[in-house]
């Protein structure tokens, strides 16, 4: 009851904005990251050029936009208002940030130092947003899926990021851990008990609102994330602990997880009642499409031992599954958001006397276009650099660079647009205010 | 349609038919249809608006004593969402289908997120407090909503 009387409390625009303006300096940097390290980052998934690549998306990216997503999402859809919303973004971000570029330096330097200081930076601030995320939601019952597998996913990143944490100190501090299985559970963990689940309670709610399409069904609202959470804990149980045959099928199990929601999604959007698919719905197809390509070539690499055997298979499924598959997705989302919620705030700074900008006039179509395409430019690039690196890891990058540069600028023009708008409030009411009284 | 999370969740879906044959028929460049299927869109919105401010907010204020709670915030919500649909209304009419486009996405996420509130949270609380008037309020509800 105490969340509902101040469930109108959206927090304050800086709290989401300040992780939404930062992930694209990451996705920059990951453009910068191929050029650096040229044709060498493709040559095995264990690169330190490659695991680099792929925090600076998951962490860098994927981690920052879904903090400000979820600190935006929890008061509409759970009533779940975090406390000082300005001091936990703050601190989380900054903590986040940095410790993602300490990450990456580890594993360009591979100095265990730089591990350390990752290690306490990207733990401490997930720590305190799971807390206060958890605080919010602690007492509101779970009256619809979204918020039960909000809660869960925020289990799974704790875990994720635990697992993590563990592996840097363990080059911080050479602990005796089996490293390349922990790295294994630690994917699984964040593609699917995090990333999945996250996507999945979110998706529950914003594809058929901003699709209009028909609702995902019951039984995947019930079951969903706590069977994804039970499989991915089973797996990996069964991963320590069975023999290779219950250890491969329970991975198989994992996969299967990403593949129905991926799979679900895509059926409810092909019966979209929208007469006309913006940017959001074709990121959003794009990317369910790329995810099930991803489980495709796992399931081949399983199946056919020559394919097993080429190191650029697990590079293959990481690109379609983040670039192609999250990165997608979200930006999708964002550009849903990011205008809605600035047409939100105008529109109460507005107080009636001055209406809002609509969304369209605050990021433009064409321009979301434009960079959609650069994104999808970028995909394909990347693909073909995990077949021929030499030739394409510099496109590859500098398309990056571009897609990601073009998101930065869309969301700037979104800011630029909310200060102008809010000076032009203020200049109505001190106008009004000052005319003497009849 | 047993309580009023069933009942105004209906016709919330209502609305959303409405708002689609509209984006439907602007794609297609029949003007003329758009313009009344919006004038149907625009009284479903209103006459679920009013049986909420008029019938089942009151209801909800007299028994639990929150003037200034929620049903407050959903209040300042349909004002907004009057002001959209009024603007959406008037780029229809000049015939502007960009225009019409921006405005009808923006009430879209607004009725949405508006309805996700009121779903997942107002209208279950309703229920709960409001169950021993559900043989007066739900025809009072469902005569407000014009279908």
């Amino acid at each position: 009851m105490q969340a509902l009387l101040s469930y109108d409390q959206s927090p304050p625009i800086a709290a989401p904005f300040r992780f939404f303006l930062t992930a694209p300096v990451f996705g920059i940097l990951a453009g910068v990251l191929l050029l650096w390290s040229g044709a060498d980052l493709f040559a095995s998934r264990w690169t330190p050029e490659a695991l680099a690549l792929t925090h600076l998306i998951t962490v860098g990216f994927m981690l920052q936009v879904m903090f400000g997503a979820m600190l935006q999402i929890l008061p509409v859809v759970a009533g779940a208002n975090m406390a000082r919303p300005l001091w936990v973004s703050g601190v989380v971000h900054a903590a986040i940030t940095l410790g993602t570029l300490f990450l990456v330096l580890a594993f360009l330097s591979f100095l265990p130092y730089w591990f350390t200081a990752a290690a306490v930076f990207l733990g401490a601030g997930v720590a305190v947003f799971i807390a206060a995320a958890a605080y919010a939601l602690s007492g509101i019952p779970a009256t619809s899926p979204t918020i039960g597998g909000l809660k869960l996913s925020l289990l799974g990143l704790a875990v994720t990021i635990g697992l993590g944490v563990a592996l840097s100190l363990s080059f911080g501090a050479s602990l005796n851990l089996p490293l390349l299985q922990l790295a294994n559970i630690h994917l699984g963990w964040g593609f699917v008990a995090w990333g999945t689940v996250l996507l999945a309670a979110v998706g529950y709610v914003v594809v058929p609102m901003f699709q209009l399409t028909p609702a995902y069904p019951d039984w995947f609202g019930r079951g969903f994330s706590i069977s994804a959470l039970a499989i991915v804990l089973i797996w990996t149980i069964a991963d320590f602990a069975a023999p290779d045959s219950v250890s491969m099928f329970s991975s198989l199990a994992v996969v299967a997880v990403a593949a129905l929601f991926a799979g679900i999604t895509l059926n409810i959007q092909w019966r979209s009642k929208r007469a006309r698919f913006d940017a959001t719905q074709h990121l959003w197809r794009v990317a369910m499409c790329s995810a099930l390509a991803a489980c495709a070539v796992w399931l081949l690499a399983m199946a056919v031992p020559a394919l097993g055997e080429w190191p650029g298979w697990p590079l293959l499924c990481g690109v379609l599954l983040l670039f192609g598959g999250f990165v997608s997705v979200i930006v999708g989302m964002l550009y849903k958001i990011v205008p809605f919620l600035i047409w939100l705030h105008l529109q109460n700074q507005g107080q009636g006397r001055v209406m809002a900008p609509n969304m369209k006039k605050i990021i433009a179509e064409q321009a979301m276009n434009c960079q959609m395409l650069a994104h999808f430019v970028s995909c394909a690039l990347l693909l073909l650099a995990v077949f021929w690196p030499e030739w394409f890891v510099y496109p590859a990058g500098l398309a990056l660079i571009v897609a990601h540069g073009g998101l930065l600028l869309n969301l700037l023009a979104a800011m630029s647009v909310y200060r102008a708008h809010q000076q032009k409030i203020a200049a109505v009411i001190a106008a009004q205010s000052s005319q003497p009284h009849p | 349609m047993n309580t009023i999370r069933e009942l105004m969740s209906y016709d919330h879906r209502q609305c959303d038919e409405l708002f689609v044959a509209v984006e439907k028929a602007i794609n297609e460049r029949a003007w003329d249809t758009a313009v009344t299927v919006f004038s149907d869109f625009s009284k479903a919105m209103l006459g679920h608006f009013k049986a909420e401010e008029s019938v089942l907010f009151p209801a909800f204020e007299e028994r639990t004593g929150m003037r200034m709670g929620p049903t407050q915030v959903m209040r300042g919500e349909h004002a907004q969402m009057r002001e959209l649909i009024e603007a959406a209304e008037a780029s229809l009419l000049a015939r502007d289908a960009s225009d019409y486009s921006g405005y009808a996405e923006t009430l879209l996420i607004m009725m949405q997120q508006h309805n996700m509130k009121e779903e997942n949270v107002l209208y279950p609380i309703c229920d709960q407090h409001l169950a021993d008037q559900f043989s007066t309020l739900l025809p009072k509800l469902e005569s407000g909503l014009h279908h």
